[in-house]
């Protein structure tokens, strides 16, 4: 059939899976994601912390080179495991902001325009939805957090040899387990405010105020208490609690870390529920 | 769906469909199995057409009962229904700084085309919807009438065997709604797919439909297949002559035809089996009586929504 023939047929060709059908969404949501020129260039520079670490380390192993730079041969004495923390910190820091720039209109685009129906009455349920959106956030976040984190993990073991990588599987562990964590809880929660606030600059607002001005508040209960439950609604010293005991490290709070986990976990079920409950009303009632 | 099970089995099957939303009874035990190509679904405002499309969506599960669609059912088989079916909501929908042939495109993708055939496929359906022009336009940009039509559009994109149209007229000015009837008459007459069009406009599902349900209240108020009705009233035929004509009374009454005649010229007559309008024409040319005016006058859909809507049992 062609353009002239303005003509209708049934489509008798083949079908994609039903299993991946949400990744359409994704797809859809990344192209215009990346539509924005000062968006790709954000998200370049949100890979430098990962590229200087990958640098460092290359550097640290090559005394020739060190020398010819004119920097210190003993360089390679500050890869210890505080090296890796922080790098940890500067890697997960962009990928706040990538979510915060990103998700506000994932799903409140889609809200404001009415188009939920039309994603639902495909072959695709309320979930694959959620998952479609989710996906477009951790494709983004993905790369410069984890998967950087474990190149670089990896590239120091290489260049260490022997079982270095064994004795410090935790380093990798961190990487891996923390980051996924945040990319969980951080996507989540920006989901469920983009589909419960419609403007951007307030989505972006709250998803700040939740992040910090909680922190603060926390603090306060500590301070008042003087204890450290506060730390149940302080969702950095959260993450930051489950990655230190993923080094191996002391954690900042003073809970214990399955309660940081709890913190977490909660977080997240509280943005699933918020985000079941606007998406069913709109199915329901217009 | 063959062509020979299309024939055979219903294209909607409800068995004690009920729809509670809220705590409140929406849709109220509907029975029914509807084998139209094209099904139209009439109701007054709050009768619950557009929450029986949803439910056959499986956007509400149902309360009690069930509902088979393209041989489908609602429990379990949601997702290979919906892959069967177009759906063209009521209000706007779209999605946001989207092209219309990207938004198109987007639409036949989730249905499970590979991306060349949906890009393709988006192209030749909104050339067919008269969009061709506008493909490349924002959607923000497409007033009331391209709106709808580019809801056509998506609708049909992945070529599906049930098309559900909600209010597909709503909001077009006359040259739009008569592109849009004409364009859903043509898919009817294509005979690839059913149509189950939702409508408050009785001129639109009697142009188009081949079956109508009405709902009330939740509850379904007449079932009518038009197509028999207008086979069944055939017969009736109203005529209006130049000038009284006796001498032509009398031969219509030689024909076997029952007639009233009216002094200025009318007659409403009933046809003798085997009888046709061709032999009021032959008899009028030899007589030489000018016909003014001729009506096959039949039991029209207003007629019947209006009992349905009267008879508070419903009328099935």
């Amino acid at each position: 059939m062609a353009v002239y023939e303005r003509t209708w047929r049934r489509y008798s060709g083949e079908l994609t899976a039903l299993k991946g059908r949400f990744l359409v969404v994704t797809k859809y949501a990344l192209a215009d994601v990346f539509a924005s020129r000062l968006f790709t260039a954000f998200f370049a520079v949100c890979f430098l912390p990962s590229v200087v670490g990958l640098l460092f380390i290359y550097l640290s192993h090559n005394a020739t080179l060190l020398q010819q730079l004119g920097m210190p041969a003993d360089l390679m004495d500050v890869l210890t495991a505080k090296f890796f923390m922080i790098l940890f910190s500067w890697q997960a820091l962009p990928a706040f902001l990538v979510a915060v720039i990103v998700s506000p209109s994932l799903i409140s685009a889609d809200l404001a325009n009415n188009a939920l129906p039309l994603y639902l009455a495909r072959p695709i349920d309320r979930r694959e939805y959620v998952l479609g959106k989710m996906a477009v956030l951790a494709i983004l976040l993905s790369p410069m957090t984890w998967v950087m984190g474990l190149l670089i993990f990896g590239l120091q073991a290489y260049f260490e040899g022997g079982d270095w990588w064994l004795q410090n599987y935790r380093i990798g562990l961190a990487y891996l387990v923390g980051h996924l964590a945040w990319i969980a809880v951080i996507s989540m929660l920006s989901l469920a405010i983009s589909a419960w606030v419609r403007f951007k600059p307030v989505a972006r607002g709250v998803l700040f105020g939740i992040i910090f001005i909680l922190a603060g508040f926390a603090q306060a209960v500590n301070g008042v208490t003087g204890t450290s439950w506060g730390d149940l609604i302080h969702l950095v010293r959260a993450i930051n609690s489950v990655v230190m005991s993923l080094f191996g490290a002391p954690t900042p709070s003073g809970l214990p870390v399955v309660f940081n986990w709890l913190t977490l976990a909660a977080a997240t079920a509280l943005s699933v529920w918020l985000i079941n409950r606007k998406l069913r009303p709109h199915e329901v009632v217009r | 769906m063959s062509q020979a099970e299309t024939a055979s089995s219903p294209a909607i099957g409800l068995d004690g469909l009920t729809v509670d939303l809220g705590g409140r009874p929406i849709l109220v035990d509907l029975c029914a199995s509807l084998r139209g190509r094209a099904i139209g679904l009439l109701g007054p405002n709050g009768a619950g057409k557009t929450t029986l499309l949803r439910t056959l969506l499986g956007f509400f599960p149902p309360t009690a009962g069930s509902a088979d669609v393209l041989g489908f059912s609602l429990a379990g088989q949601g997702k290979q229904l919906r892959a069967q079916i177009g759906y063209m909501p009521e209000n706007d929908a779209f999605v946001a700084g989207m092209t219309a042939v990207r938004f198109v495109r987007l639409m036949a993708e989730l249905s499970g085309l590979p991306p060349e055939p949906a890009l393709e496929r988006a192209h030749e359906t909104l050339f067919y919807v008269g969009l061709g022009e506008a493909r490349y336009r924002k959607l923000g940009t497409f007033s009331t009438g391209m709106k709808q039509m580019v809801k056509l559009a998506q609708a049909l994109v992945h070529g599906p065997q049930l098309l559900m149209l909600d209010e597909p007229t709503n909001g077009l000015d006359p040259p739009a709604r008569t592109r849009m009837l004409e364009l859903v008459a043509d898919i009817r007459d294509r005979g690839e797919a059913h149509i189950l069009l939702s409508s408050h406009l009785l001129g639109d599902v009697e142009m188009l439909c081949d079956e109508v349900m009405i709902l009330k209240n939740g509850r379904i108020a007449a079932i009518c297949d038009l197509e028999a009705e207008r086979k069944a009233n055939r017969s009736f035929v109203e005529l209006e002559l130049q000038a009284p004509n006796e001498a032509f009374s009398a031969e219509l009454t030689k024909l076997g035809c029952e007639l009233a005649v009216h002094e200025s010229g009318r007659m409403k007559l009933v046809l003798p089996e085997g009888r046709t309008i061709r032999d009021l024409y032959t008899v009028a040319d030899r007589l030489d009586v000018g016909i003014r005016h001729i009506d096959l006058k039949r039991d029209s859909l207003q007629d019947i929504f209006l009992r349905a809507m009267e008879d508070d049992n419903g009328g099935v």
